[in-house]
């Protein structure tokens, strides 16, 4: 990951970059009160002092990378890292959205079988219904980061991301009426 | 109140606290047997390697306060567990750096250097005596300074320090944490803006949520748990499993190595060890007293000051360092221990978190409410009790348990973690970030809060990858809306002097010298983050 790279220099001109994007557009444009506000009379400390300092420390880092920009040992963001970050975030976003539906069209399906009506939302307080997306999506997103580092899935993966989930219910769920498991605080 | 009797109610309050049962009509207190939970969790997460404390409060801190809920009696078996967690962690990572040269914790690289040696001469069970023996000693002496320092601190803060001096103070603070920490100033300094950052998302004092690009998701801003979850501990998960993705994963259990001849330690050893110890014990509680400066250093300054003296006093037959000297593993474990209590001076003395644990003891005051770590905790009312105040002493008693835990059944418990080797990282980290996530959401409820999790967990593993410590970035998260307080307070409380950093004589002091560090950091680069 280290090697003779001219990563401080790109890290510092786009902290600059940044630094400034956050001084002259986004803070001045997203925030009423800017750096300072008079009210009665007096200048005032305005919402936009705060976070003008915090975007001077990122102009500073900037700044003193440049000078950095010859050092020895400069680490690298390479290609495949991007892939596998990527891979990570989208099977974490796939188990969310499994965890998120899978309820309720458990639901929108049996009521294809029944007469009476049936409503996710009043059932996610019910058990089995409102462990279905937490099992469906935690096991498959257990199991798809198993299976994405060690590039193949094999039913040790699958069957940790069962046991995980199951112990994850058992640690949070059982134990607690108060708390609620993805995803049944959104639904 | 005098002082005594504040020591006394703290006591009390951890001792007499909610009985968890009785033994023989004796109550014991259910903080007692939080700490002592807490510490064996540790020991177990120390020793498994992939995993280091933070993960462990992590993942406890909201089942906690789910069991304890969010009443001042929550606090001490809370915190009690997670003090528990940061003792036993620590000496828990010693046991895979011994036994199988691979660090269970950061800062037990150099314990596998003479650990690792001793091991392959069947000299284990005595090394894992060492270290335990080391490290207990170490983290005591670490707490007692602990003890008698932060008060002090904290008074003197309190009746010198005003509103200016506070803000140059913080500033001085989170300068200082940009320049020490890792090895780059520049890097540090752009983790503690990014940090300060997004505190100010979606806060303020107007109407309008600053920052928030009118988007609903963003004007209740970022819960503290989503940054500093998602960049210290998913960012981490990240970084563990790209490198287990890069490197051959192991498919045989490992074995420990067969043992030979005498494994006690005797009193000659100890005799032997104590200056190495003492001076390791010092270095450890000089270094862990200054915020950002983390145990990796300490066990390395202190392996390096024993070396030096080793080199000068070593009989003729006994092992170099780096060779399976039961010196060099009491010097690393003496300073890697001795900055654990060190590191809660700044803490509880200013409120600035210096570590990793200091943050996750924030997190755990300021979710349950009733205790503001800061130089007010200290205020020893003599008519009225201050209850932090009490809460404070409960800590220091508690630390003192899980000392006293450390010093009787830690060393058995840690070296029977052996096995914890042998648990694939490449199982274990998926399933620790659900249950971080699931953590997450539990206390947020919200969908957004996953995402926001998610985003920090990115931008943590990509800080990781350029060598940009996430700590500052989390210090940054949780001081930034203090600092912001502190600043207006101080402005308006000088008549709206826009110079107030400049015309008080020890702001300007703090604030030249958080330029001066800067500076000094940043003349000499120093190659990646640890």
């Amino acid at each position: 990951m280290t090697g003779q790279s001219r990563s401080n220099l790109y890290l510092g001109l786009f902290c600059i970059a940044f630094a400034c994007v956050l001084m002259f557009i986004w803070i001045p444009l997203d925030t009423k009160t800017g750096i300072v506000v008079k009210a009665r009379g007096k200048y005032n400390i305005g919402d936009g002092l705060a976070p003008t300092v915090a975007a001077v420390f990122v102009l500073l880092g900037g700044l003193l990378m440049l000078l950095e920009r010859n050092a020895t040992e400069q680490s690298v963001i390479r290609k495949n890292q991007l892939k596998f970050v990527a891979s990570l975030t989208l099977v974490i976003i796939a188990g969310f959205t499994i965890m998120r539906f899978a309820g309720p069209v458990a639901v929108e399906l049996t009521k294809l079988f029944r007469a009476e009506p049936l409503e996710y939302r009043l059932l996610r307080a019910t058990a089995g219904w409102k462990h279905i997306g937490f099992i469906l999506g935690g096991t498959f997103m257990i199991s798809g980061l198993i299976a994405v580092v060690e590039r193949k899935l094999t039913r040790r993966a699958i069957l940790t991301g069962i046991i995980a989930v199951l112990v994850l219910i058992a640690a949070f769920d059982l134990p607690f009426d108060d708390l609620l498991l993805p995803p049944n605080g959104d639904v | 109140m005098d002082v005594l009797a504040y020591i006394w109610l703290g006591i009390q309050a951890v001792f007499l606290g909610p009985e968890a049962f009785s033994i023989l009509g004796i109550p014991v207190s259910i903080t007692v047997m939080m700490v002592l939970c807490g510490f064996l969790f540790g020991i177990v997460v120390g020793a498994t390697p992939g995993l280091a404390g933070p993960f462990a409060m992590a993942i406890s801190l909201p089942i906690l306060i789910s069991i304890f809920g969010y009443s001042p009696d929550a606090l001490l078996p809370v915190m009690g567990f997670l003090i528990g967690i940061m003792k036993g962690a620590t000496i828990g990572g010693a046991v895979p750096a011994i036994l199988f040269n691979t660090p269970g914790t950061p800062d037990a690289f150099m314990t596998t250097l003479d650990g690792f040696p001793m091991a392959q001469k069947g000299q284990a069970k005595k090394a894992l005596r060492v270290a335990h023996f080391s490290s207990a000693s170490g983290d005591t002496f670490s707490d007692i300074v602990l003890f008698v320092c932060a008060p002090f601190l904290a008074i003197i803060v309190e009746a010198y320090l005003d509103l200016p001096e506070k803000t140059g103070l913080l500033i001085l603070s989170l300068s200082f944490i940009a320049a020490v920490i890792g090895g780059s100033a520049g890097k540090g300094l752009i983790s503690i803006g990014l940090g300060l950052l997004a505190v100010y998302v979606g806060t303020g004092e107007d109407f309008y949520p600053r920052l928030s690009l009118g988007a609903d998701g963003l004007s209740r801003g970022f819960p503290i748990t989503t940054a500093v979850l998602g960049v210290l501990i998913i960012g981490a998960v990240f970084k563990e499993l790209e490198e287990a993705w890069r490197n051959t994963q192991r498919t045989t259990p490992v074995q420990a190595p067969v043992e030979s001849g005498d494994q006690n330690l005797h009193w000659a050893d100890i005799k032997r060890l104590f200056p190495f110890i003492a001076r390791s014990a010092f270095i450890g509680t000089a270094i862990g007293a200054l915020p950002g400066v983390g145990s990796t250093l300490a066990a390395t300054l202190g392996y390096t000051v024993g070396r030096a003296r080793h080199q000068k006093i070593r009989a003729a037959d006994a092992p170099r360092f780096g060779e399976g000297a039961p010196e060099g593993i009491a010097a690393t474990e003496a300073a890697n221990s001795a900055v654990s209590g060190a590191n809660l001076i700044p803490v509880l003395s200013l409120g600035i978190p210096g570590n990793a644990a200091a943050v996750f003891l924030i997190l755990a005051a300021e979710s349950i409410g009733g205790f503001n770590p800061g130089p007010a905790v200290f205020r020893f009312s003599p008519d009225v009790v201050n209850p932090e105040l009490v809460i404070a002493f409960g800590l220091f008693t508690c630390m003192t348990i899980a000392n006293l835990f450390n010093w009787t059944i830690g060393g058995v418990f840690m070296r029977s973690m052996g096995f914890m080797i042998n648990i694939p990282k490449t199982l274990l980290l998926p399933a620790v970030l659900l249950l971080t996530l699931t953590a997450i959401y539990v206390q947020e409820t919200r969908i957004e809060a996953i995402w926001f999790a998610l985003g920090f967990g990115v931008l943590g593993y990509f800080m990781r990858v350029l060598g940009i410590s996430p700590l500052p970035f989390v210090i940054a998260f949780i001081l930034g809306r203090s600092l912001e307080e502190t600043a207006r307070q101080a402005y308006s409380a000088t008549g709206n002097d826009p110079f107030f950093l400049l015309n008080n004589p020890i702001a300007l002091i703090f604030v030249l010298m958080s330029v001066a560090v800067i500076l000094f950091a940043g003349r000499k680069p120093k190659g990646t983050a640890p």
